[in-house]
């Protein structure tokens, strides 16, 4: 599903002139199988969520290779990838990033619009992604009236609205309580066993990582199978 | 994305910053008003001046003065007249000779002095020429005579106070009081011959009075004889057309083989282009009123692409207002974008959105200015003509219309609108193309 091959990514910091340079992954080679739960871990710093936004296509890597199924996507154009992370990725993010303007259900039927889906579609897949996270008497409340859970509950139904094969997901649990975690990752395993969805999820927390098939450690910037981090 | 959802996309954004919007659309329909209005002026007063000019004068005449032959003019022959009536549209060719001095015209004891013509009746009448009372000459020494030669044959009197001293005309009770038709009325000409000055009286008939002229303020005063007459009156002078001050035996040909005044009539307004430039082609000097109508309106045109110039800067203007209004309308939901960007939503759409967001603006300004430009223009020609009556005591030509609007301005005026705005929501569009997700999501931007 992702083969990450030789990527090294440097930022550049300050301003011309008096540039610095901020090496945050070496030589990074792994795969990610169809199916698979994988989790990334390290300490904070250590260079996971770069890892993440490089294989989401937000930032272009100094150097190496991505493919995603069988897409070398580290040579898309910005609107290739667009369309590419519409239809092949799901995102679940720390801070939910749902619009504050729209309602649950808004939310959930953005990727739709952007799609080009028809309104009748679009309103029958929309409830049936609420009622899949459990929120169907919640559809018209916008985030601020829902609970972190529930959010991160809506920013999943946007993820899942499209089903796309891949997951991609930053810290998923680290605005929830323990107890809404266990809830979610009880979630993330159920999809991934009814639809084999495939995920990449980065976390700091070991409870987190337990639920991932393999575990891969990055720790200064370098890649460690294994969850001896 | 679909156009629909895009739409409404656009009337959320709007709603959210309702107060913003108004004010920018207001400032965008002013600019669209104050276009059309300034420029509605120069429409106006075309149309007036136009409209003006055809009625002053008879749209289908093409006036002739000659023919161009190696550098040189030459009057025209029956020849020319021929070529002329052959012409595909036109619907008659009149043509005069002028009595090169004034004759003096005498009833009774009425004195009238006036101009003397031979014309072809046949081809006036067709081109037009209407009686108001009596007919047509049949006979040698029947004349018809202008509406208005009664009002000048008055009785010869050393009184200096016959005529009306407002109008300038003969006072009512110094003119002719009868009726023209049937009389007979001498004709005196004179006789320039080796310092002697003879006279010599011709016996005519009124026949006819002609019908007045369309204009109020024109008046045809002329007498119209027969050729017969004509030529007894240069055989009397031993000049062309009878003219006075040069030496007699000039008169080798027959002066009425060629002709003063050659007036070509159209059977439409539509034809007397095409007759013109035939004519023009075909080397004769003419004038009709399409030419005058040509360079009026060339004018014209120069004056009102200047005010539409002038009106532009106006919506160049409001377009700082829109261009505002799109930058901070991107700014503010740049955490949004990123977030639409971040879950695979297109950079052309977004651009997309936000121009169509300022096409909006600009369309509602110019649907909001175009229909305050007719209201302000409606005013405008009730309104004004009664001011400068009441400031410059000023009586102002009936029918004078300072300011028109025609679908054309319309035209012009949304399709500057439109264009300006869309050009100046360009930049925050495009702004909006390139904020970055991760700092958009970061609530960095
Ligand atoms: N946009 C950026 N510009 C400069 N430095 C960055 C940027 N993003 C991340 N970094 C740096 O890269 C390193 C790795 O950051 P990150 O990938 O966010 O770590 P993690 O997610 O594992 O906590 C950090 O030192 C961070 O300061
Ligand atoms: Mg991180």
């Amino acid at each position: 599903m992702i083969t990450v091959q030789k990527l090294n990514h440097h930022f550049e910091l300050g301003k011309k002139g008096n540039k610095t340079i901020l090496p945050v992954l070496k030589d990074i080679s792994f795969q990610v199988e169809k199916g698979e739960i994988v989790s990334v871990v390290g300490k904070s710093g250590s260079g996971k969520s770069t890892l993440l936004n490089l294989i989401s296509g937000f930032i272009h890597p100094t150097e190496g290779e991505i493919l995603i199924g069988d897409q070398r996507v580290t040579d898309f154009s910005e609107t290739k990838f667009a369309d590419f992370r519409l239809k092949h990725m799901g995102f679940i993010f720390q801070s939910f990033q749902l619009i504050p303007s729209m309602t649950a259900f808004q939310n959930i039927e953005l990727p739709l619009i952007l799609k080009g889906e028809s309104e009748s579609s679009r309103e029958q897949r929309t409830l049936e992604m609420l009622n899949k996270v459990g929120l169907e008497s919640f559809k018209d409340h916008y985030p601020s009236e829902l609970s972190g859970g529930q959010q991160q509950r809506v920013s999943i139904a946007r993820a899942l609205v499209l089903e796309p094969p891949l997951i991609l997901a930053d810290e998923p649990t680290g605005s929830l309580d323990s107890e809404t975690e266990a809830e979610l990752l009880t979630f993330i395993k159920q999809l991934n066993t009814e639809l084999g969805v495939t995920f990449l999820i980065i976390t700091h927390d070991e409870e987190v990582a337990r639920i991932g098939h393999r575990t891969i450690t990055i720790r200064d910037g370098q890649l460690i199978e294994g969850a001896d981090a | 994305m679909k156009w629909k959802d895009q739409f409404r996309f656009i009337r959320q954004n709007i709603k959210k910053n309702k107060v913003r919007t108004m004010m920018t659309i207001l400032a965008t329909a002013m600019g669209c008003a104050f276009l059309i209005v300034l420029a509605s002026v120069g429409y106006g007063l075309q149309e007036s001046v136009v409209k003006d000019t055809l009625e002053q004068q008879v749209v289908t005449e093409i006036d002739i003065y000659g023919f161009e032959e190696e550098g040189e003019y030459r009057s025209l022959t029956m020849d020319d007249i021929d070529y002329l009536e052959s012409i595909d549209g036109v619907k008659a060719v009149t043509r005069r000779n002028q009595v090169r001095q004034i004759p003096m015209y005498m009833l009774e004891e009425y004195k009238a002095e006036a101009m003397t013509y031979v014309t072809h009746f046949p081809s006036e009448v067709e081109a037009g020429l209407k009686l108001q009372d009596g007919r047509m000459p049949e006979k040698e020494n029947e004349v018809i005579v202008g509406s208005h030669f009664r009002n000048y044959l008055s009785v010869n009197t050393d009184d200096e106070n016959i005529y009306d001293e407002e109008t300038g005309e003969v006072k009512e009770e110094y003119i002719y009081p009868d009726d023209l038709v049937g009389k007979t009325i001498n004709m005196e000409v004179r006789q320039d011959l080796e310092g002697e000055n003879g006279t010599h009286t011709i016996s005519l008939t009124v026949v006819g009075v002609l019908q007045e002229p369309s204009r109020e303020w024109m008046q045809d005063q002329n007498v119209y004889i027969s050729e017969s007459v004509y030529n007894e009156i240069e055989e009397f002078t031993g000049t062309p057309g009878g003219e006075l001050g040069i030496d007699p035996g000039n008169l080798e040909t027959d002066t009425t083989d060629t002709f003063d005044e050659v007036h070509v009539y159209a059977k439409n307004l539509e034809k007397v282009q095409g007759i013109a430039d035939k004519l023009e082609e075909n080397n004769y000097a003419i004038y009709s009123v399409v030419n005058e109508m040509e360079q009026i309106n060339m004018l014209f045109t120069i004056a009102k692409a200047g005010l539409i110039l002038v009106g532009t800067i106006a919506i160049v203007i409001a377009s700082i207002g829109i261009y505002n209004t799109m930058t901070m309308a991107v700014t503010e939901r740049a955490p949004d974008i990123g977030i639409m960007k971040a879950i695979g939503a297109n950079p052309k759409t977004i651009k997309q959105i936000f121009v169509l967001e300022s096409s909006y603006i600009g369309i509602i300004g110019a649907i909001i200015g175009t229909i305050v430009a007719y209201l302000i223009s409606v005013l405008v020609n009730i309104g004004l003509p009664f001011i400068i009556e009441m400031a410059f005591e000023d009586e102002l030509p009936e029918g004078l219309q300072f300011s028109a609007i025609p679908p054309s301005l319309v035209f012009i005026a949304v399709g500057i609108c439109l264009f300006v705005t869309i050009l100046s929501g360009m930049r925050p569009a495009k702004r909006a193309t390139q904020i970055d997700v991760l700092k958009a999501m970061r609530r960095e931007i």
